[in-house]
């Protein structure tokens, strides 16, 4: 381990399984620098459920795509900060590393191993060519190759070359020589075992987020599915990862609430089980609410409030986290008329100094366009609950 | 029909099975039922919103209405006036007596859109928009936002060139975004940006009617408040009619003037939204009303799922379709074979030993076992409380020969859509009670 790695694993704090520090991506225009991210700071305690809530296009994405360097450059760029992640590998003991400094090959490393992410896109996110099967199966094959030989019944029961093999080709990293002697005896008896324990393993995963049919449906391309049966597909391959942390974009927008509320069900299970820390993005606050231990709040690339997540619902601080609470459509409003917060999101390209909520702002200050408030705690008891407003600036 | 208003879309009967395909020759070994016979009318004006379980065939209704999934069978006719829906309404009652016949041929040939051409079919492109579920695939990777919102002007003609982009930067301001937008690309644009790319573009010839697919559920609560508001005004200002598909029971509640429940592909309930929310009749919505966060007065209770197995789209159960999962389901409801292999899922040993299955119809089999230990246990299992106690009551006859198992059922219509007290339809046997 280099020297500076050493002195960022003394910096993060043991209960944390990650941590931002003033995160900024940006991306080249015609029109200027688009600032998606401005700054993001936030912690992700070890085993816990963090939500980021924020108004669309406010930089969620953006930020869960850098923990796993899955932003394009150009014309993104990232121009600063840094992620610390604890990487618990089991051979080596817990490990912090900056997620930001790695090389392709480690992040790949990383990626669905230690760090499984569900995408927004379900459309972008799978391949339209592929079968479901061949999509979920990689994910046993590359990551819980043990599972797999269990599922097979070939635990501990091969030695020497034979297990080299059939690991090559679990892992579908055999060359054409090997794969066609796994086409006759006596390995093609191990490749019939093994192609039905992983067929097992796909369709049980499947069927734990509410597939219908799951063997049916696994043979299908994913235009032949519905939109929620899409995202549902996602949600097992994220799930089979047994990721450390798991970064949820907007995993259940398409879903009904029934399925909804087995899909979180799975997330809590796997949060139980494995100690899963998840970092949950959403713009529904009130599901935020009932499922994450804390919350924050984000807007126009910064974070502008955060805290546990009963306190950020029952003493909102930050004039925009309010707006958003009293947007919630409930059954008290009247019909076809909702309380949306005035104005639309400032232009994030090469913004102006200030507050960024300035001009929805009913609570703005004389000096709230000249000064730019940050992220402090809201009183010396209570150092957990931040906020970014002027409003509470001494 | 007394109202003077027009219906714009009007489904009858309407069905799409999706071929299931397999092997190396693509064989078709069965039919999805994605939309298994759905009717329903939506009038000038009006807003109906459509719900259901992820994969009850929304979507694919909201794609048959824009054209674009041939039917399988039933109609979909557009802007009807009051006159023709009483003339097919009548015609389809009595279909001998084809007294008015060459009316019903003119509503075919000028408003069924699977039939009609020329003007009749441009009126209908024109005049039917839609907003897609997966804004990132259907909008154009290549295009430039400019493009694809001024592109439906330009085909239609609808402004002269020098207002092309007057026209499209104020579309796309209605929809919260600006003039810095045009010359981006949809995937510079996050999730919510590109559903408003999506609702400017379905706005922009200004339609009679939009179906709208889940169009706000990647908006956080202030951009849909937003959008919900526009939606709402241009309803009031043009009368615009709205199909909305959505999962969000507190959105629906404020959009929608009628309510469509479906489940399975059909129609379960129907209504007006006072109704259905004040006194929803099936179980199925009461269901999904018990599970909606934002309508329950606890927020931290536990969200209630639904337990029992989904069935399979390719080969829905006959009887009531929701019986596999009713929390209220009665020996009535139309069990059949399947339900008991459907329940066997912790008896794995057994359903190994199941040697053939031979099935003349859905309410009988004979199952053969390997032994006739395997039979004779099949018939304790039955007797377990691993299958409920409704769906015992239901079997006829259950004996044990040898190796065999003889089960039957009473047959069961499938169970119609009735009126129930709300004056809403449902589709359960307690609503005809
Ligand atoms: N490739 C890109 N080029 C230019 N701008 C981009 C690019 N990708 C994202 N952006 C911009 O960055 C901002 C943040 O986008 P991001 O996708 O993170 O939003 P989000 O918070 O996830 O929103 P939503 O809730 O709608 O998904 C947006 O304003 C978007 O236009
Ligand atoms: N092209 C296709 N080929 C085969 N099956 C299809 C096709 N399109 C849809 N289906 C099937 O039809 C059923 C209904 O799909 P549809 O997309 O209409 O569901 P939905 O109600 O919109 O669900 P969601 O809420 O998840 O979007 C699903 O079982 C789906 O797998
Ligand atoms: S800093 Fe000023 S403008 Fe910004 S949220 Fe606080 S009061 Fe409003
Ligand atoms: S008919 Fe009614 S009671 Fe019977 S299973 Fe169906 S929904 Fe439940
Ligand atoms: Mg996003
Ligand atoms: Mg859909």
């Amino acid at each position: 381990m280099s020297p500076d790695n050493l002195d960022i694993q003394n910096s993060l704090d043991k209960d944390l399984i990650a941590s931002v520090t003033d995160l900024k991506v940006y991306f080249e225009s015609k029109q200027g620098m688009v600032h998606s991210v401005d700054g993001v700071s936030f912690d992700i305690v070890d085993g816990e459920m963090m939500g980021l809530v924020g108004e669309t296009g406010c930089g969620k994405s953006v930020t869960a795509r850098t923990f796993m360097q899955l932003v394009q450059s150009p014309p993104g760029m990232l121009a600063g900060g840094n992620i610390k992640f604890r990487s618990k590998n089991i051979k080596n003991g817990s490990q912090v590393i900056d997620l930001l400094d790695l090389s392709e090959n480690q992040i790949r490393e990383l990626r669905g191993e230690r760090i499984a992410m569900i995408f927004q896109d379900p459309g972008k996110a799978l391949n339209p060519g592929l079968t479901i099967r061949t999509q979920v199966a990689e994910v046993f094959q590359e990551h819980r190759e043990n599972d797999v030989l269990e599922e097979a019944g070939l635990k501990n029961k091969l030695t020497g070359v034979t297990e080299y093999f059939v690991k090559k080709y679990i892992k579908q990293e055999a060359g054409f020589l090997v794969t066609t002697l796994f086409k006759i005896p006596p390995l093609s008896t191990y490749k019939k075992k093994i192609d039905s324990g992983i067929n097992r393993l796909v369709a049980e995963a499947l069927e734990e987020t509410q597939i219908p049919n799951p063997t049916k449906v696994m043979e299908r391309y994913p235009h032949e599915l519905s939109g929620g049966m899409k995202q549902r597909v996602m949600i097992a391959q994220a799930i089979a990862c047994n990721p450390d942390l798991l970064i949820a974009d907007e995993p259940t927008t398409a879903l009904d609430v029934t399925v909804q509320a087995r899909v979180l069900d799975l997330i809590k299970e796997l949060q139980k089980r494995h100690k899963t820390s998840v970092l949950y993005i959403s713009h529904d606050l009130s599901l935020v609410r009932r499922i994450c231990d804390r919350i924050a709040v984000m807007y126009a690339g910064q974070i502008v409030e955060t805290g546990d997540a009963e306190t950020i619902f029952n003493q909102p601080k930050h004039p925009y986290t309010q707006g958003l609470i009293n947007a919630l459509p409930s059954m008290s409003h009247e019909r076809g008329k909702l309380e949306a917060i005035e104005g639309i999101v400032p232009e994030l390209i090469e913004p102006e100094p200030g507050c960024r909520f300035v001009s929805r702002c009913m609570r703005r200050k004389a000096n709230c366009e000249e000064i730019d408030p940050k992220l402090k705690p809201i009183s010396e008891v209570n150092k957990s609950h931040k906020v970014a407003c002027l409003l509470y600036e001494a | 029909m007394s109202n003077s208003k027009n219906t714009i879309l009007s489904l009858r009967n309407v069905k799409k099975h999706f071929p299931i395909k397999e092997g190396v020759f693509q064989n078709v070994v069965g039919q999805v039922h994605a939309v298994d016979g759905v009717s329903f009318d939506i009038g000038a004006g009006e807003t109906v919103g459509l719900v259901g379980e992820s994969g009850c065939g929304k979507t694919t209704i909201g794609r048959c209405v824009s054209g674009l999934e041939p039917l399988t069978d039933g109609d979909i006719f557009f802007d009807l006036t009051p006159e023709k829906l009483v003339a097919l309404e009548d015609f389809e009652k009595h279909q001998s007596e084809i007294k008015n016949k060459y009316l019903i041929d003119e509503i075919q040939s000028t408003s069924n859109i699977s039939k009609i051409e020329g003007d009749d079919f441009y009126n209908y492109r024109r005049n039917c928009q839609m907003v897609f579920q997966d804004s990132f695939s259907s909008l154009s990777p290549r295009q430039l936002v400019s493009d694809i919102v001024s592109r439906p002007l330009k085909i239609h003609k609808v402004c002269a060139d020098n207002e092309l982009i007057p026209r499209t930067i104020e579309l796309l301001e209605q929809v919260g975004l600006g003039k810095q937008h045009l010359y981006r690309f949809p995937h510079q644009f996050s999730g919510g940006q590109r559903q408003r790319i999506s609702i400017a573009r379905a706005l922009a010839l200004d339609p009679k009617l939009i179906v709208l697919d889940e169009p706000t559920s990647a908006l956080d609560v202030s951009v849909q408040a937003q959008i919900l508001n526009l939606l709402h005004d241009l309803q009031k200002q043009r009368g615009l009619s709205y199909l909305f598909i959505t999962h969000n029971l507190s959105v629906i509640r404020h959009m929608a003037d009628k309510i469509v429940v479906m489940y399975l592909g059909k129609v379960v309930e129907a209504g007006k939204t006072e109704d259905i929310f004040a006194n929803p009749q099936h179980p199925y919505t009461k269901a999904l009303l018990a599970a909606s966060p934002d309508l329950s007065e606890d927020v931290m209770s536990d969200m209630a799922a639904l337990d029992g197995p989904i069935p399979d789209p390719a080969r829905p159960p006959q009887g009531c379709s929701f019986r596999t999962r009713c929390p209220v389901s009665r020996t009535e409801c139309g069990w059949e074979v399947d339900d008991i292999i459907r329940r066997l899922e912790h008896h794995e040993t057994l359903i190994d030993s199941i040697k053939s299955v031979h099935q003349p119809d859905a309410f009988n089999a004979k199952l053969t076992f390997e032994t006739s230990l395997s039979a004779i246990e099949l018939k304790d299992v039955v007797g377990t409380k691993d299958i409920p106690k409704q769906m015992r009551k239901a079997i006829k006859k259950i004996e044990v020969k040898g190796n065999d198992v003889n089960i039957s059922f009473d047959p069961v219509q499938t169970v119609p859509l009735v009126q129930s007290e709300n004056g809403s339809l449902s589709r359960c046997v307690l609503a005809n009670k």
